[in-house]
């Protein structure tokens, strides 16, 4: 294909604006699917995806578009995760394409994810295409939410386009304005290949399959190939396109996406953001990758089921085999058992492994309460890295303990900057900087993550009824004054419970998590204390009452068969809890330390 | 297979449904006495083979009083060739169905025992459970049943009523002690799924209010001479129910009548609900439908355990069957919940008693 009439471009949108709407538009319109094929959100392949109506991988379909000026055009979409945790997806997809559309909901107006992503794809220098969506909605105020957009990306707020992705209108106007207005690519189609990795899938027939974007030169069917970075040299099984579905070609040339099928077994093997060349006719750089993505929450999974342990290893590995950014090492905890210590890339990508582990793989799991990682330099100088708060270091020897800190921005209405400021503050932040955008201010704290992790993004939302959004990025460690905070059930530390916590907060964490646990745990056959405790100085404590009433209060001829049923169903009641020593405690109250909520501030 | 020894009739008519009711029942309907009495004698010849010499019997219901001493009197005429002299023979009773005429014909139709559901004595708790007795009928029901000269005088009653407060539970007490009988049943109510308390969304008395009606029931009957000799029941010496001990020591029964269940060597069935369904099948000379459910060594092993922990003597190792994880067992002496060693026979204590359900969870898989 002529470079010329290729458009390569993206689609950036916050959680809810309709990206995956539109994009399903753009295939309708482009005929790329029928009516028939037909379904929501087409690109989002997982169930998860679709159900929580988020993308999660970066995919790249082509379709053909016949334009007004009545050429030929082959676009490329490459559709983007709308959600912070994968915002690296996100640089990722930008680096392969000339153009994004920026969609914003026309009643919402712009949220700190978009902001974030508009930034980045500026940096990129792609040219950006801003559209306005749900425009039929009755709240829509697309000429308000126009000259916002038009601020932040220097432009006239009649280059705007407005689309109602639902309707279908102005969606022609959408692809009239990507052939018009996204620069073809301009890589040399005669130089040697260099070919962009923008993400990759494992597929268990077929290996790896890894989707790029071809800079320079050209890929042939059976081509031996060469990544840059690595060195490993892979055949080119087959290559081609999806449209949506994956269609074969002979070639791929510069301008254009698609896929090569490889028979690697494992995407570590193949990394994202490597440069493939040919491995006769080597081109001399690489092109600039992507930085590394490490993963920012640590939490403990653990088999409720001691049995299952090699099934969760199981599925964890399957999981990575399409998930280079979920890390897991084996870990014993004295009070769950065996499991595993996974690090994600935030919470809901800690949520979603989670999700499909018990769902895909039927495991019933216990997950702990999630952590970021600590760098700790004790008395004799050395540096560990602690991923979970049993690994932290006795007091005495502890010289120095370092937090992660991101930068957050969040996008909020003017009556909401006080809740905000205080959320901010309450959790340890520190002013940075506030300026208004349009009929909004954009604040900007510097946080502990552990702050975010917790349930920072809840409180933000119910303290500014829903119309706060967030974003942030690392900024580097800070020293903290953390302490450990332990909590005993009958006089034992359960390793599980602990958590690292700031000094000054340390105290009402502790009693707020024992209350809860109190309500959470439920009567056993004898008393139950629960303790919280730092530095082995017990702060809180709390009791759960021993059972004093536990009979079936008639059992005759009739109903011995149904008491019996009754006791096979409190059976399976029991299966949901975890031996804590002598205890049974319920999954929940390992995650009672996630909903602390105002209480502990 | 052993004889069975011990049988039950379901005599399911009542004329209203009580709220906190999920039997088998039949309201109302009373036309269909006739047949239903013909039908159980149907079923009785259809099945009396299993049957040996009878040990005990039990009619209950439902009202089974509201089948009135004749036809009741038929019902134990067609059983006597079975009765052993000495067979416990009880019949349950409302007491506003009864009066002294009828109590005196059932002894002289051969009934031992009555247990009268009196429920409770106090008239706000009556009406929160729908019953239509008045404590005047009760305490005239158990004077007419000590004159008729019933061997073994019983009375069933409830705590956990809603709106019971521990001073309408201490009066309950004090009224029962006074009336003497000679066993009582004293059920903890239950909100079963499909009674009318149940779908008002009345809510269950919290467990520590629970607890502490339970203990005050269990102190104040022993207090008085009664022996807490199942989890719900007490009896003075010599009057304990032998037909209920004969469940609780997992014996084989013969079910009769709609909703009956019959257990006999090792095989379960329970008759379907349906007075019409049940008289025309047997009218034809067919079983009623069943459900039927075959108890395999380990669930009938299990069931001994739940039924044999249920009373007051220990439970016999050789009789039961080892636990499912005998580990268990030092731990729940350490608790106080079992006593003395566990060689050939577990003993609950007293404690032990009250959560004998957490106890069974760690000694047996339900599963």
């Amino acid at each position: 294909m002529q470079q010329s009439l290729i458009r390569n471009f993206c689609i950036i949108a916050h959680i809810d604006h309709g990206k995956s709407t539109l994009a399903d538009r753009i295939l309708q319109a482009t005929q790329a699917i029928d009516e028939r094929e037909m379904r929501d959100q087409v690109l989002d392949s997982m169930d998860l995806e679709r159900e929580r109506g988020i993308t999660i991988k970066a995919q790249a379909v082509r379709v053909g578009y016949r334009a007004g000026d009545d050429r030929d055009y082959q676009l490329n979409l490459i559709d983007t995760p709308g959600h912070v945790d994968f915002s690296y997806e996100v640089s990722r997809s930008l680096a392969a394409c000339e153009g994004a559309l920026l969609v914003v909901d026309a009643s919402q107006g712009i949220e700190a994810q978009t902001l974030a992503n508009t930034y980045m794809a500026l940096e990129s220098d792609l040219e950006i295409i801003p559209v306005l969506n749900k425009i039929d909605l009755p709240a829509a105020d697309p000429d308000l939410h126009a000259r916002a957009i038009a601020d932040l990306i220097g432009e006239d707020p009649e280059s705007v386009l407005r689309v109602s992705a639902k309707t279908g209108a102005g969606v022609d106007e959408v692809l009239e304005a990507v052939v018009e207005r996204v620069p073809p690519p301009s890589g040399d189609p005669a130089a040697p290949l260099r070919a962009l990795i923008f993400d990759s899938v494992y597929d268990q027939y077929r290996g790896v399959v890894a989707f790029a974007r071809v800079v320079d030169g050209e890929i042939r069917r059976r081509s031996r190939l060469r990544a840059m970075q690595s060195g490993l040299t892979l055949p080119a099984e087959e290559i081609g396109y999806l449209a949506p579905e994956m269609s074969p070609t002979e070639h791929l040339s510069a301008g254009e996406t698609g896929y090569v099928v490889t028979t690697l077994k494992s995407l570590g093997e193949l990394r994202v953001g490597d440069t493939l060349t040919l491995d006769g006719n080597p081109a001399e750089a690489a092109l600039p990758g992507y930085r590394e993505v490490r993963p920012m929450v640590f939490c403990g999974l653990f088999p409720l089921d001691a049995d299952d342990y090699p099934a969760l290893r199981d599925a964890l590995e399957r999981l990575s085999l399409n998930d280079a950014s979920l890390v897991w090492e084996p870990e014993t905890s004295q009070a769950l058992g065996f499991g595993f210590r996974c690090g994600f890339l935030g919470l809901l990508h800690m949520d979603i492994v989670r999700e499909r582990l018990e769902r895909e793989y039927d495991l019933d799991l216990l997950a702990t309460t999630p952590n970021v990682e600590y760098t700790v330099t004790d008395t004799s100088g050395s540096v560990l890295a602690v991923r979970s708060p049993v690994e932290l270091p006795d007091p005495n020897y502890i010289e120095v303990i370092e937090e992660p800190y991101v930068r957050a921005t969040v996008l909020v209405p003017h009556e909401g900057v006080g809740a905000v400021m205080g959320l901010c503050q309450e959790r340890r932040g520190s002013f940075v900087t506030m300026e208004a955008i349009e009929q909004r201010q954009q604040v900007v704290y510097d946080l502990p993550l552990a702050e975010i992790v917790l349930d920072f993004h809840d409180q933000l939302k119910s303290r500014t009824r829903g119309y706060a959004s967030l974003d942030y990025e690392p900024v580097g460690n800070r020293a903290s004054p953390l302490v450990k905070l332990d909590i005993l059930l009958a006089g034992d530390a359960v390793d599980a419970l602990s958590m690292i916590v700031h000094r000054d907060t340390a105290y009402d964490r502790g009693r707020v998590l024992v209350e809860r646990l109190q309500k959470t745990i439920p009567r056993q056959m004898f008393e139950v204390p629960i303790q919280a405790a730092i530095g082995g100085r017990v702060v809180a404590r709390e009791t759960v009452k021993a059972k004093r009433k536990d009979v079936l209060a008639k059992c005759y001829g009739g109903d011995i068969s149904r008491k019996r049923k009754l006791l096979e169903r409190q059976k399976e009641g029991k299966k949901r809890m975890k031996q804590v020593g002598a205890v049974e405690v319920p999954q929940e109250a390992f995650l009672s330390v996630l909903e602390i909520g105002d209480k502990a501030s | 297979m052993s004889p069975v020894r011990h049988l039950y009739a379901h005599l399911p008519f009542c004329s209203s449904r009580c709220g906190y009711c999920a039997f088998v029942v039949e309201v109302g309907n009373l036309e269909s006495r006739d047949a239903y009495l013909e039908a159980l004698l149907a079923e009785l010849a259809l099945e009396g083979g299993v049957l040996g010499p009878l040990d005990t019997v039990y009619l209950g219901g439902g009202t089974p009083t509201l089948m009135l001493p004749r036809r009741l009197g038929r019902l134990l005429d067609a059983l006597s060739p079975w009765l052993r002299p000495d067979a416990e023979i009880t019949v349950e009773a409302n007491p506003e169905t009864v009066d002294a005429r009828q109590l005196e014909a059932l002894v002289e139709a051969g009934v031992t025992r009555i247990s009268l559901g009196v429920q409770s004595l106090q008239p706000h708790l009556l009406a929160a459970l729908d019953r239509a007795a008045t404590p005047d009928q009760a305490r005239a029901a158990v004077a007419c049943a000590r004159a008729a000269g019933f061997s073994g005088v019983s009375l069933d009653l409830l705590f956990g009523v809603p709106g019971q407060t521990p001073d309408d539970l201490r009066r309950d007490l004090d009224e029962v002690v006074r009336l003497a009988p000679d066993h009582v049943s004293w059920y903890e109510l239950e909100l079963k799924p499909g009674s009318a308390l149940a779908q008002q969304g009345v809510a269950a008395p919290d467990e520590d209010a629970a607890a502490d009606a339970y203990r005050a029931v269990v102190h104040g009957l022993e207090d008085e001479g009664y022996r807490w000799y199942e989890t719900a029941n007490f009896a003075r010496p010599g009057h304990r129910c032998r037909h209920s001990l004969a469940y609780w020591g997992a014996a084989d029964y013969l079910g009769l009548g709609v909703g009956a269940v019959s257990t006999v060597g090792g095989r379960r069935w329970r008759n379907a609900p349906g007075v019409g369904a049940y008289a025309d099948a047997l009218g034809e000379g067919r079983a009623p439908r069943r459900s039927h459910e075959r108890l395999d060594a380990d669930t009938a092993r299990r069931e001994r355990w739940m039924l044999g922990l249920r009373l007051d003597r220990p439970l016999q190792l050789a009789w039961a069957g080892p636990p499912d994880r005998p580990e268990a067992l030092p731990r729940l002496r350490e608790l106080g919940l079992l006593e003395g060693p566990v060689t050939d026979e577990v003993r609950l204590s007293r404690e032990g008693r009250f959560v004998q359900n957490a106890v069974l969870g760690e000694l047996m898989e339900y599963a």
